[in-house]
């Protein structure tokens, strides 16, 4: 394991008003780890992942990928400075984001949505792009589907499309937010198995979501997230059978049935 | 049949002056095109300027929507050929004069881009949140996410109230004879002085005006929906 940690989070706090959604948060993932974090609706878990990439920009506090801090940088006088919007956007598409509604553009093809990013965004030449694009479908199991549009598919092939997409920017982790929590309980497996494949090939990971199974099984980490702090974390294999916290015992027992 | 009626309907006349009057019928479509085209593109501009998270912008963008939209075609038609020079005379000191061409595209591309800065809102406001956050997701820049994301969904989603608007835009182009910009409708009163019979050739005129707009307006709405419908789920 290296030494810096793939994403560093640190004492990050998130107010919408006033009211307080992330009340420092801190953890770090390491490369090839997978970070699930759990914990009630409202507990700030879908915040917490927007904030990481500063599709929120956190109140205070900082998240770190490889060691360089996302929302600040050394101007040449060697003091630290707010990051500008463009430069964020650079340090962003190292991190691809699954979001709970997909988010799929509507008016591009399936493989329209997966090539856009890499072209646009990496300047890739259109035909790398494609082969790319190409090989992230065949990952989640969607090459025939590439010439669909979006509102074809079914929601387990629109998420499965939206983490090809992500992975066609080659991005330093994953983020998945919920990313099964819209879907028919039989169109959940066919996403969760592609993520564990992903898992399993290493990819680093965080994942926002309510699958314990999934959680237990597939995770380095678990994080149970409660009011905006972290209430209680550790291996899945101690935090799921001897919660030490009441909260977490409490929260557990009720995927239990 | 009275005299008048048949008179009214021997478009033979209108037949013998159809070069002349395919030349005034070509200015309309002239007219409308860059009047469209200055429509689109200040209506775009008013749109965005609404959505602007900054108040002021945003206040802009309403004045000018307002403003163009409860203006009426033929008052602004003679206000910009008459009154706009007078004032830009005015604050440069020298003599101002537009081209009625020029007066008639401004002054109806102005109008047109109080009621299309309203569609581009209401589509840009359309469109899902997560959408837009998936391109900053992937570090796309907030033009190219106007560019790649948001209008061409736009654009499709505004195409049937877009297409009403571009109606009335190239019938208000009817009125551009006012200030003597040489269309269809100015060809016909001259040829109707010569020739002292008004009735086939304005009839004549209401014919080609209603075949075009009608043929054009039916094509392109069946292109739109099916456009439209591969993205609508």
């Amino acid at each position: 394991m290296s030494a810096i940690p793939r994403i560093r989070v640190v004492d990050v706090h998130k107010r919408f008003g006033t009211l307080e959604v992330l009340r420092g948060v801190s953890f770090d993932v390491h490369a090839g780890n997978v970070v699930s974090v759990i914990g009630a609706s409202g507990s700030g878990k879908s915040t917490l992942l927007r904030c990481i990439n500063y599709l929120e920009k956190p109140n205070s506090g900082e998240v770190y990928i490889e060691g360089e801090p996302l929302g600040s940088r050394l101007d040449a006088g060697g003091r630290r400075r707010p990051r500008p919007l463009a430069d964020i956007n650079k340090m962003r598409r190292e991190l691809g984001v699954v979001f709970q509604q997909y988010n799929l553009w509507p008016h591009m093809t399936v493989l329209g949505n997966v090539v856009e990013a890499p072209i646009r965004v990496r300047r890739l030449p259109r035909a790398e792009a494609t082969a790319l694009a190409e090989e992230c479908l065949r990952r989640v199991q969607l090459t025939d589907k590439a010439g669909e549009y979006p509102a074809r598919l079914s929601g387990g092939q629109q998420q499965r499309a939206a983490i090809a997409r992500a992975l066609a920017m080659r991005p330093k982790a994953m983020l998945f937010d919920e990313p099964t929590s819209s879907l028919d309980p039989e169109l959940t497996d066919e996403v969760l198995g592609v993520m564990r494949e992903l898992a399993a090939d290493g990819t680093t990971m965080i994942v926002a979501t309510h699958e314990m199974d999934f959680a237990r099984e597939v995770s380095d980490r678990v994080i149970f997230l409660h009011d905006g702090q972290i209430e209680e974390e550790g291996a899945p294999a101690e935090l799921f059978v001897r919660p030490k916290s009441e909260r977490l015992g409490r929260f557990l027992s009720k995927y239990r049935k | 049949m009275s005299e008048g009626l048949r008179q009214a309907f021997d478009l033979s006349l209108f037949w013998d002056y159809r070069v002349i009057l395919l030349h005034g019928f070509a200015v309309n479509v002239l007219v409308f095109l860059c009047a469209a085209v200055l429509a689109l593109s200040a209506g775009l501009g008013a749109a965005l300027l609404r959505v602007n998270a900054w108040f002021p912008l945003r206040w802009l963008g309403t004045l000018h929507v307002e403003v163009f939209r409860n203006a009426p075609d033929y008052v602004m038609l003679v206000w910009v050929h008459f009154v706009l020079p007078l004032i830009i005379g005015l604050a440069i000191r020298r003599r101002v004069e537009f081209h009625p061409f020029a007066s008639a595209v401004l002054a109806l591309g102005l109008v047109y881009s109080g009621y299309f800065a309203e569609t581009f809102r209401a589509g840009i406001q359309a469109i899902p949140r997560g959408n837009l956050d998936a391109g900053r997701a992937f570090g796309m820049s907030e033009r190219l996410i106007l560019w790649r994301i948001t209008l061409p969904q736009v654009v499709r989603r505004m195409l049937p109230e877009a297409l009403n608007q571009f109606i009335s835009l190239f019938k208000a182009t009817t009125i551009v004879s006012l200030i003597a910009v040489p269309d269809l409708m100015y060809d016909v009163s001259m040829v109707t002085q010569q020739e002292m019979r008004p009735l086939p050739l304005y009839t004549g005129a209401a014919l080609a005006y209603f075949l075009v707009i009608f043929i054009l307006a039916s094509g392109v709405r069946a292109f739109s929906e099916r456009w439209r419908r591969k993205i609508l789920a």
